[in-house]
């Protein structure tokens, strides 16, 4: 009953607001198992689903996703990521992270919780000592990096949580979301729209001072950055998506001005993905209940332009000539919260207690 | 649950019952009620006693916190919720002028929502986690009942008012209705089929056949026949033949043809029972009888029936097959009466006497009853609002001075506002808060600053919602409460940000005022990360202003850029913007400026500096002084301190001298060059 643009995308209803959905990792194939994670509601799950032939005898949906197995989460799940083909790091509002393993089965797939961290993110001063949200995760390797509402920014090895290889004090205010632009270099992105750039080798007290402020069309209020995400291929290009709903692109060998600015939707923009094997391709997921594919138009490119680090990301103005925006989604009327993508297919989680999968993307 | 029986608590604890088992209570948000022993004491008598009564000594006192349950409780029907509120919004967005046919798909679309929760429900019933809870098990029991009878009462309705009915036939539907309601005998039927002709043998043969009879399964009754043993006797092939050629509406015939059809059918029929054609085989007589819809046959096996409804179509099929909605009514009040003076002692249960108000058009009975079911109005909610959208009652209810849209708008405020404060529901509830008029606005604006948020995210979710429905008091209440608890917490960065984005004057300048002075006491920014990126949005207050512009100094200071640092400087000195408690750290700052190697002040910048000390700092010295010779108890209402000075005064005399000296060295050199 959901309105949605496209014929391709089926509606499912599970019951639980979704915060967070990932498909796993297949280097193959299609993949046809994806994990979500619940937010607000009395208890919190992260739930492994597979893509099944429909039991019942309905020709429009030939294939349903079906629950195999569940772990009870301590609280809303705020960030979800794969650290590899079946091990998935999974941040909580309670300041943990969990490290959850996936068993792949032909019958009944599993998850289970294998490590739980130690505090990593809390309020603490002369009165009060208590846990703070953790609201986003990125992973490189076997490093997972968390971020939370107490401005600290936590490395943790996947193989070993309880020990904590560096601990930031990377923001006075609440953090939302972070991303390796490679091995060491770590950027985080706060509520006043501020990015800054940590360096997972150094210490606290020897961390650069780089900074810089996403743009926005309202001087008077603040725009904060909601996501971030780098391009599959070319790590230097990095996007931010913020409240307001635009999205600025920055080229990380040169940080003293943004490549892009461009205005898109408008309310907050909740998640924005590349498709991990099509970089021309982008994904964004919006509070307002819309999603977007920008796809770029290689027609439109001169072979001049044709060099080895050109991307459309970078070209300013003119990135709104050289990429055509479609709505994969609209008219859900709740926020869509994640959204991943893998091959062909698309899942968005919403608040609207449904998982949303698009197909032929 | 009726509106006779009021629900009834007690405390019991020690406290509440020394004094008389009586108790008080406050309402706290989220539908809390927060409850107290409580026992009235005179005030007078109180005066008189010389003692305080020891009631409230010795035992602890205990608060309880009783809330509303529902059974949305049972995390299986909040699937129920919130398809429910996706159909909503569908209505909503076809609006008053949508086709027939799409009101038909809501109404389906929202029976069938209920008919899968129905079907998770008896699935978890039987899981054995369920087994062994007793209470989970009551109440999803309590919950299949109440949503049972929603999908039963949803369906009449459908029928009977929101399906087009092809010259109002409703016959077909009726029993589909009562069929798919009363479902075991289909099951057995499926048993005897399958059993062929051994199935003659069973005991309970003719019951089930009988039973079939009278819910309108000719065909099937005929195929069971054609199988019993003795199916070649006469009897049976007489009683088959007619059964078979039982005429049935369809679509297109022309209703006199068909009348006189059904007639000499039925006439046919009894002549047959009359010529004692089945007298061989009694039950097949009777079977017979029912057919051709002899009373005496009819009533005795309707002592037998569980629900006065459920043969009435079928008693229809063979008496009145063009029954009409209009004679629906007639024959509804008929049956029923037949039905109690047959069984004086039965007692009409609220679903019965619906389906009866449905039956006889009483739609204001009906209505009404249904906002007393036990499911916080789920029902009444989305049928009302149905009714609403699809007109299709207007004239019924203007005749009977209903106000279907103050009904509607009511119900849905009220479902909304219950989902709004009950578990975690509230993204749900704001839709319907949505569309029911100012009142539901009004209860948005109350209510959305009031949904418990822990984390930031959540509060941006909210300060959004608002937003998006221009309901401007909201975000600044959010953010205060954000501030308030940054600020507890001393994450002053925290709690800067979102003083800011409250956009209140009054408690920036507070946030403000609390960094200058502690800068003035300890020489350290608390939260400079945030003060540097205030941009654009320091034009909130003239104090922030303030700040933002000495942070800027003490960068370029920082920096070493001096003589940037030092128009800016003189730039604050004269701005008119600076704190009263602020003036000696401003004037401290400009010390070494002026004694400095190089001159950095102008001679016109040094008399400026100079004329603020005299104008602005000496008499508020003066006005400390005064005050302290008056109080001397009370320290001073402005507090001039800074970390690097002990004495004002001194600082004062060090600040003249240095003006001074900088004043004589900068005269000469300018008017020199």
């Amino acid at each position: 009953m959901t309105g949605t643009n496209a014929q391709n995308v089926t509606t499912y209803y599970i019951s639980e607001k979704v915060s967070q959905v990932r498909w796993l990792p297949e280097l193959q194939q299609q993949s046809d198992r994806f994990v979500t994670g619940s937010w607000d509601i009395a208890k919190n799950y992260v739930r492994l689903w597979r893509l099944q032939q429909n039991p019942y005898v309905n020709q429009n949906v030939p294939i349903v996703p079906c629950c195999h197995d569940k772990v009870s989460m301590e609280d809303d799940v705020t960030g979800m990521e794969f650290v590899d083909k079946n091990t998935l790091a999974v941040g909580c509002g309670d300041g943990h992270l969990s490290v959850l393993k996936v068993q792949r089965a032909v019958e009944k797939d599993q998850i289970q919780r294998k490590a739980r961290s130690e505090l990593l993110h809390y309020f603490k001063s002369a009165n009060t000592s208590r846990s703070a949200s953790c609201t986003g995760v990125a992973t490189f390797g076997t490093d997972i990096a968390t971020v939370g509402d107490d401005g600290r920014l936590n490395v943790v090895n996947a193989d070993n949580l309880q020990q904590v290889k560096r601990t930031i004090e990377a923001d006075s205010v609440s953090l939302f979301a972070v991303v390796y632009a490679n091995h060491q270099e770590i950027f985080t992105a706060n509520g006043m729209g501020v990015v800054r750039m940590f360096d997972a080798r150094a210490s606290n007290e020897a961390q650069p001072n780089i900074a810089f402020v996403v743009g926005c069309q309202d001087e008077k209020n603040f725009n904060g950055v909601s996501c971030m995400t780098t391009h599959p291929m070319q790590k230097h290009i990095l996007l931010c998506g913020s409240e307001e709903g635009s999205i600025s692109v920055y080229d990380l060998r040169n940080l003293r001005y943004p490549a892009s600015y461009l205005g898109a939707h408008n309310s907050r923009i909740t998640d924005i993905a590349f498709h991990p094997k099509d970089p021309t391709k982008l994904f964004t997921a919006a509070e307002s209940g819309e999603v977007w594919l920008w796809s770029e138009q290689k027609s439109l490119i001169n072979a001049s332009e044709e060099q080895e680090d050109y991307c459309a990301w970078l070209c300013g103005e003119r990135v709104s000539d050289l990429v055509k925006v479609k709505g994969v989604l609209s008219n859900v009327c709740k926020p869509i919260n994640s959204i991943d993508v893998h091959g062909m297919r698309l899942v968005c989680g919403s608040d609207a207690e449904i998982v949303f999968l698009a197909d032929n993307v | 649950m009726d509106i006779e029986t009021v629900p009834t608590f007690e405390l019991g604890d020690i406290l509440a019952t020394r004094c008389g088992n009586t108790l008080t209570g406050k309402f706290l948000t989220n539908s809390k009620i927060a409850l107290i022993a409580y026992t009235h004491k005179n005030t007078n008598a109180f005066a008189n006693c010389e003692q305080p009564s020891k009631d409230g000594v010795e035992d602890p006192v205990l608060i309880y916190i009783a809330q509303e349950t529902t059974i949305y409780e049972e995390p299986l029907l909040r699937s129920l919720l919130s398809e429910a509120n996706t159909t909503f919004n569908t209505l909503r967005k076809l609006g008053k002028n949508a086709s027939k046919t799409e009101y038909i798909n809501v109404s389906q679309a929202y029976r069938s929502i209920v008919r899968s929760c129905l079907e998770k429900l008896e699935q978890m019933k039987t899981t054995p986690k369920l087994q062994v809870d007793e209470a989970e098990l009551r109440c999803s029991s309590e919950a299949i009942t109440t949503f049972y009878a929603v999908e039963c009462l949803w369906h009449l309705f459908e029928i009977l008012y929101v399906q087009e009915q092809h010259n109002q036939m409703i016959l077909a539907q009726l029993l589909k209705w009562t069929r798919f309601h009363f479902p075991q005998t289909e099951a057995h039927a499926t048993d005897l089929l399958l059993m062929a002709e051994d199935a003659s043998d069973r005991d309970d043969y003719w019951e089930i056949l009988k039973t079939l009879i009278m819910l309108g399964e000719v065909s099937v009754t005929a195929a069971i026949l054609t199988q019993n043993r003795k199916a070649g006797r006469d009897e049976f092939q007489e009683a088959i033949s007619i059964l078979k050629a039982m005429p049935v509406f369809e679509d297109g015939y022309a209703l006199q043809k068909f009348r006189s059809q059904w007639e000499y059918w039925h006439v046919n029929g009894e002549h047959k029972l009359d010529a004692n054609a089945f007298a061989a085989e009694p039950e097949l007589e009777l079977l017979m009888q029912l057919v051709v819809g002899k009373n005496e046959q009819w009533d005795e096996a309707l002592c037998k029936s569980k629900e006065w409804y459920e043969y009435l179509p079928g008693y229809l099929l063979y008496t009145n097959p063009t029954c009409k909605p209009f004679d629906l009514r007639i024959a509804a009040t008929a049956w029923l009466n037949r039905w109690s003076r047959l069984r004086p002692e039965w007692q009409m249960k609220t679903m019965s006497r619906m389906i009866k108000h449905l039956m006889a058009h009483d739609i204001k009975l009906f209505l009404f009853e249904m906002q007393q079911l036990n499911e916080s109005n789920w029902f009444a909610t989305h049928l009302i609002d149905l009714i609403y959208q699809s007109g299709q009652l207007n004239s019924y209810c203007e005749q009977r001075k209903i106000d279907l849209k103050s009904l509607r708008n009511s119900t849905v405020y009220n479902f909304g506002s219950f989902l709004m404060t009950s578990h975690k529901l509230w993204q749900l509830g704001i839709d319907y808060l949505d569309c029911c008029g100012e009142e539901g606005i009004a209860a948005i604006n109350i209510l959305l600053p009031r949904i418990p948020f822990k984390t930031e995210r959540l509060a941006l979710k909210l300060i959004a919602m608002a937003r998006q429905r221009n309901l401007f008091e909201v975000e600044p209440e959010i953010c205060k409460v954000l501030f308030k608890r940054s600020y507890d917490e001393e994450r002053h960065g925290s709690a800067l940000e979102w003083v800011i984005r409250s956009k209140d004057a009054t408690v920036v300048t507070a946030m403000a005022d609390f960094i200058l002075k502690n800068y003035s006491k300890t020489g350290i920014f608390v939260c400079p990360d945030v003060i540097t990126n205030i941009g654009a949005r320091m034009f909130i207050a003239p104090r922030l202003v303030f700040l933002c512009k000495y942070f800027e100094f003490n960068e370029l200071y920082r920096k070493r850029d001096f003589s940037s640092a030092t128009k800016l400087l003189v730039n604050l000195l004269d701005s008119k913007i600076t704190p009263s408690y602020f003036w000696p750290t401003l004037f401290i700052e400009s010390i070494p400026l002026l004694e400095s190697k190089e001159p950095m002040l102008t001679s016109k910048e040094t008399v400026t500096i100079l004329h603020h000390l005299e104008t602005n700092l000496l008499p508020l010295i003066e006005q400390n002084m005064l005050e302290t010779a008056i109080f001397p108890n009370l320290s001073s209402t402005v507090e001039l301190k800074d970390y690097r000075i002990e004495n004002v005064d001194e600082m004062v005399s060090v600040l003249r001298y240095a003006c001074a000296r900088n004043y004589s060295r900068t005269i000469l050199k300018e008017n020199t060059a």
